[in-house]
């Protein structure tokens, strides 16, 4: 029974918003560009794709408290207008970026807007020597943790992870190379994408094993990249999607779920399962779909075994299945030759493309479903994305319309 | 950006106790006086009965090593002159769900095996710079 956590109830939305238009901004390591610099070049770059001017946008998402973002202030000021925007601070990356259309779907529904943007930037490869354990700063800062973890040296997220792959091997026998598997796929989507920051740096699972421990079980290779970067996507409803420049992507399915001990991983009774095992049935009951419908698969993957384990809590295999379904090719765009393979984070992901947090996954999903995708996956008709923070999970699903 | 050591505020009230507790030798832990569940972390209400009321609770600082990961590159600054070091979760022994965070002592990491017995040594958590050093409890696996 899992009573661990539950799903957001949330109203149906299926079919009411559409995505019309993606930006990614330049991905690199430390470059001194600001977030909200950042941000900007992604806005213009997913307005032009849409075909859209900037006065006709209305609306604008983005999530507050994680660092300065481009904000309607940035905005109004960046593209010279006054027009007043409908602002949610329920955007951006990490679940937000699942969730996201949700907002605009209401907003569009409510009359409150026509035309959103949500956009999600980071420049913390240029800002990492300002923040204790890196992106771990935001944990640092959370009172229960600095008293009881951090003393200890259980910090910062490579620790966490590690500490949860250890166990799911235990339970459930995965191994390392399993681990290397997910690391490798995503590595190989990266040599083939023009954006990716390590699109020169190949990886093969003998070399991934040959590299030393980090935090054991964990390898370099099985972390996320620390970059400046970013992106946005604009929405709109589905009638006005229909006259732009590009194919619209449909949004039939949004799932959100949470964990009852939040970002306390230490004290989750489910220790390795994520809240996708309430977001993403949910998500699928929105879209009238099942796990065996979706054509490529993007999820949050800040550590290897964080996409191991989505893999099994989206249904894609059981419980415990997750390492032996990593293995070989079946998580590359082609499938390995597999008549039926789950193309994964085919853009990188946050391992090898960028760690902008997840935006760039829905971004990457768009351009599969429009087929215009670097490492294209051949008929993607349904894409799914899977946000996680911890304490929270999200599913969005994606559909060619 | 020199990090601070990250040394615990004994005085903060919502874990007094358990500092106190550690200063005695003990591993206490918040347990709810209605239902008699222990409440891992310290919270407001008890997630069994909803009850307000707790009592710090002297426990058998034994239990068995959940999981764990091997520190083989600082991350953190504060933690370098220790590297490597084995950081992990213990399993209280009275009740499994109340997981201890903890730095595993007085063995080699190739000896640590999931679920395997352990018990709380308490030793003063210092740091080089530091404020004066905290009687903190460490594990060690039971032989």
């Amino acid at each position: 029974m899992q009573d661990w956590g539950a799903a957001t109830p949330l109203d149906d939305v299926s079919g009411a918003v559409a995505l019309v238009g993606v930006g990614e901004a330049d991905h690199s390591g430390a470059s001194g560009r600001s977030a909200v610099e950042i941000g900007a070049q992604a806005v213009e770059r997913a307005l032009a794709d849409a075909g859209l001017e900037p006065d006709q946008v209305d609306g604008i998402l983005y999530r507050s408290g994680i660092g300065p973002q481009f904000d309607e202030h940035a905005f109004r000021a960046h593209f010279g207008t006054r027009r007043e925007l409908f602002v949610s601070h329920d955007g951006g990356a990490m679940t937000w970026a699942a969730t996201a259309p949700y907002v605009a779907a209401q907003a569009i529904r409510g009359g409150k807007a026509s035309v959103l943007v949500n956009v999600f930037s980071v420049d913390w490869a240029s800002r990492r020597g300002q923040m204790a354990g890196g992106p771990g700063v935001f944990h640092a800062q959370e009172r229960m943790k600095a008293s009881l973890e951090l003393p200890f040296g259980w910090f910062p997220q490579p620790v966490y992870f590690a500490t949860i792959a250890r166990r799911h091997m235990h339970e459930y026998g995965t191994t390392e190379a399993q681990l290397g598997a997910i690391a490798v796929a995503c590595r190989r989507h990266a040599n083939g994408h023009p954006t990716a920051v390590l699109r020169d740096k190949p990886l093969s699972l003998d070399g991934y094993l040959a590299r030393p421990m980090l935090v054991d079980p964990l390898r370099v290779e099985d972390c996320c990249l620390i970059s400046d970067g970013g992106a946005a996507f604009v929405m709109t409803d589905p009638e006005r999607a229909a006259d732009l420049r590009k194919p619209p992507v449909r949004v039939l399915g949004v799932g959100e779920g949470r964990s009852e001990t939040g970002t306390f991983w230490s004290q989750q009774r489910a220790f390795t399962t994520t809240p996708q095992v309430f977001s993403a049935p949910a998500a699928y009951a929105m879209a009238g779909m099942t796990a065996a419908d979706v054509d490529v698969l993007a999820t949050y993957d800040p550590f290897t075994i964080v996409a191991l384990m989505q893999l099994e809590d989206m249904g894609f295999c059981a419980k415990g299945e997750g390492g032996a379904f990593a293995e070989g090719r079946r998580l590359h765009f082609d499938g390995g030759g597999l008549r039926r393979g789950l193309p994964l984070n085919t853009h990188g992901g946050l391992l090898s493309h960028a760690y902008v947090l997840g935006i760039a996954h829905v971004v990457e999903l768009v351009r599969q479903l429009r087929g215009e995708a670097a490492n294209q996956v051949a008929g993607a008709r349904v894409g799914v994305y899977g946000g996680y923070t911890g304490a929270t999970a999200s599913t969005l699903v994606l559909a060619r319309a | 950006m020199t990090a601070k050591p990250p040394l615990p505020d004994a005085d903060w009230e919502p874990l007094r106790g358990f500092w106190a507790g550690a200063a005695a030798g003990e591993l206490r832990i918040p347990r709810c006086t209605a239902c008699g569940v222990f409440c891992w972390y310290p919270r407001e209400r008890c997630p069994h009965c909803a009850a307000t009321a707790f009592a710090w609770t002297p426990t058998s600082a034994r239990g068995t090593l959940f999981s764990w990961a091997v520190v083989r590159r600082a991350l953190y600054e504060p933690f370098a002159p220790l590297v490597p070091y084995a950081t992990g979760l213990v399993a209280l022994a009275e009740d499994p769900a109340v997981r201890i965070v903890t730095r595993l002592v007085d063995c080699e990491p190739s000896e640590l095996r999931v679920d395997m017995p352990v018990h709380a040594v308490f030793r003063p958590l210092a740091f080089p710079g530091g404020a004066a050093p905290v009687p903190a409890p460490f594990f060690t696996p039971t032989r």
